[in-house]
């Protein structure tokens, strides 16, 4: 286990306060949060290259607090990688090792494990410089490895990829970890990325952890208006009861309101959707009448560029959003009757 | 209307192209003008049988010699104090900062005076009688050298080492290794073309370096006689066969040493 106690430290006129967390063995944990969060800085904190004004660090039962980072045995993967640019992927990845003094027959084999698990035996002679984003991502990850660390660390490891290679990656990442069971600390500031990567993760603002907690738990239950505006304050529904529908299919019936699910096992209890999902008409949409309702508009709140509609359904009162310029041209007014369609793929349960 | 706007825009693009590039012309015209005129006035038999004398050769030998001695004390003092400077945040760094640069603005003989007005000190008269003598010998050249080009080396350095992305530094203590094996292993590759091209800088400033050599050396035939020196020996005798020949030298010396580092400074995209 890894356990930060009462962690503070500083860059610049930035400090992070009082960060206290325990991850678990084995645990996949990703660190969430806005820009300017010191999501990096705590990372740095953990592998030794930040020093911390107070608090404690310990791996195991080993206090690792001032420990150099040499000393740390922490797999590192930096933001945009900083693959050695004078190195050909093969040098990037035993340059860990090659510190060790581990026997040439020994180190060959390590890269041959780690081209195994990463599918990438095509690159070890490639220079770097000629890698895709996501190639230069996996010998990244293969470098850290190599030195067999006790825990991985990732800045931002999808930052610079778009976002088809991302989607795969993180599918990637994902299998590496049930591979190896690495403890992984991840630090991204892409929700989405958080929520299908994680086990549990910390929801970091302005230099404070706001909450920790599985994805699913944080999305239900908020701690805090940060941590609910963050996540996009969703209108959570609580269900009166459910019908398994066969065909993989289920109803959730939520203040009288039927929605139709994927199959979840009898007990949804809540169901979470986000404003900006709720797709509105004036009209009502053709095509099959599948989780459509008829409402009545109920409040209308500019928001930024947003109209956030307040919209009564049955017993329900769901908040959805349009953007300025649709709200006008459908010209919806206070009182008017409207017809949302809830998508299916966007309906979180709990 | 439209036509119009984008017409000028062309016509203004050109006017721009054709004005930079005249300015570019000029410089080059000037200076191949410049080479061009030497080697009408050089009498190529005479060239050879100067080059092969006993002053030339000695004064090519002593340049060679003392450039390279203060370009590698340069380099060996200027590596760890630029990397000080870049990396390192203390009280004063601007005054520092500042007192490094000032070699490359003040006047090479106001150094050369200088260095001389510091030997007529107690502290510098210590030296002078006790461990080695630079006021007109050959050590003076190598100190009067390094006093105008290490501000040079530490510039061109300091540039360097800004340019490197700390990420590598820190993924190497990552990996096991310490604070000074990062350094080797790490930053002094990724400065490589910095490290080479203020090497090479340096040793061609210093191979030309004149105000300071004269001021505290001197200007004796074969003795403190450098190829600069000899220029303005023979000059003064009106010798001025052999200062065109030795300006060839000098010429020659600088365009090989700017080639050299064409050759071994590899293009590389900051990853």
């Amino acid at each position: 286990m890894i356990s930060i106690k009462g962690l503070s430290a500083r860059a610049g006129s930035f400090s992070i306060r009082d960060i206290s967390l325990d991850i678990r063995d084995s645990e996949y944990f990703v660190i969430v949060g806005p820009t300017g969060a010191g999501k990096t800085i705590l990372l740095e904190c953990l592998a030794g290259l930040h020093r911390l004004r107070s608090g404690e660090i310990h791996v195991g039962e080993r206090d690792i607090t001032s420990l150099p980072p040499e000393k740390r045995q922490v797999g590192y993967v930096p933001q945009d990688y900083a693959l050695f640019p004078f190195l050909n992927v093969r040098d990037n990845i035993t340059f860990g090792l090659r510190r060790m003094r581990h026997d040439k027959h020994e180190v060959n084999g390590t890269v041959e494990s780690l081209a195994h698990l990463l599918g990438i035996h095509h690159l070890l002679d490639r220079n770097v410089r000629t890698l895709s984003g996501g190639e230069k991502q996996r010998i990244a990850i293969a470098r850290a490895l190599a030195i067999s660390p006790k825990m991985l660390l990732l800045d931002e490891p999808m930052g610079s990829l778009d976002v088809r290679t991302a989607k795969f990656l993180r599918l990637e990442l994902k299998r590496f970890h049930e591979e190896l069971g690495i403890t992984t600390i991840h630090v991204t500031h892409n929700l989405i990325e958080a929520e299908e990567m994680a086990e549990r993760m910390a929801i970091m603002n302005v230099g404070k952890i706001e909450q920790i907690g599985t994805p699913e738990r944080v999305f239900f239950y908020p701690q805090s208006a940060f941590v609910s505006d963050f996540i996009g304050t969703p209108n959570i529904l609580d269900c009166d009861h459910c019908n398994d529908l066969g065909h993989g299919l289920m109803e959730a019936v939520c203040g009288g309101v039927p929605i139709i699910l994927p199959y979840q096992g009898e007990g949804v209890r809540k169901i979470a959707l986000l404003p900006r999902e709720i797709y509105v008409t004036a009209r009502k949409p053709p095509g099959p009448g599948l989780n459509r309702f008829r409402g009545t508009v109920t409040e209308i709140t500019p928001f930024s560029s947003l109209m956030k509609l307040k919209i009564s359904v049955g017993e329900l009162s769901l908040v959805a959003e349009l953007p300025q310029d649709i709200f006008e041209e459908m010209d919806i007014k206070t009182g008017q009757e409207v017809f949302l369609i809830l998508k299916l793929r966007s309906l979180k349960v709990h | 209307m439209s036509s119009w706007r984008t017409s000028t825009g062309i016509a203004g693009e050109r006017a721009f192209r054709l004005a930079t590039l005249s300015a570019l012309a000029i410089l080059t015209l000037f200076f191949s003008g410049i080479l061009v005129s030497l080697a009408a006035y050089t009498d190529w038999t005479t060239f050879f049988s100067i080059l092969a004398s006993k002053e030339i050769l000695g004064a090519i030998r002593l340049t060679l010699v003392t450039a390279t001695m203060a370009a590698v004390i340069s380099m060996i003092l200027a590596i760890p104090a630029a990397y000080a400077l870049s990396q390192t945040k203390f009280p004063g760094k601007d005054i520092v900062d500042t007192i490094l640069d000032l070699p490359i603005v003040v006047s090479p003989i106001a150094l050369g005076a200088a260095l001389l007005v510091f030997f007529n000190t107690p502290v510098g008269l210590g030296i002078e009688n006790n461990l080695m003598r630079f006021v007109f010998e050959v050590p003076g050249i190598v100190l009067a050298q390094f006093t105008v080009i290490n501000a040079l080396a530490v510039r061109l350095l300091k540039a360097t080492f800004d340019g490197i992305n700390p990420r590598y530094e820190r993924v190497g203590r990552t990996l096991g290794y310490t604070k000074l094996a990062v350094f080797f292993r790490i930053t002094l590759p990724l400065a490589r073309n910095g490290l080479l091209a203020s090497a090479v800088l340096t040793w061609a400033r210093a191979i030309g370096e004149f105000g300071a050599t004269v001021t505290l050396a001197g200007a004796m035939k074969m003795k403190t006689e450098t190829l600069p020196v000899a220029i303005f020996l023979n000059l003064a005798t009106a010798d001025v066969e052999k200062a065109v020949a030795v300006v060839f030298v000098l010429i020659v010396i600088a365009a090989g040493a700017l080639m050299v580092l064409r050759k071994m400074t590899v293009k590389r995209e900051v990853l």
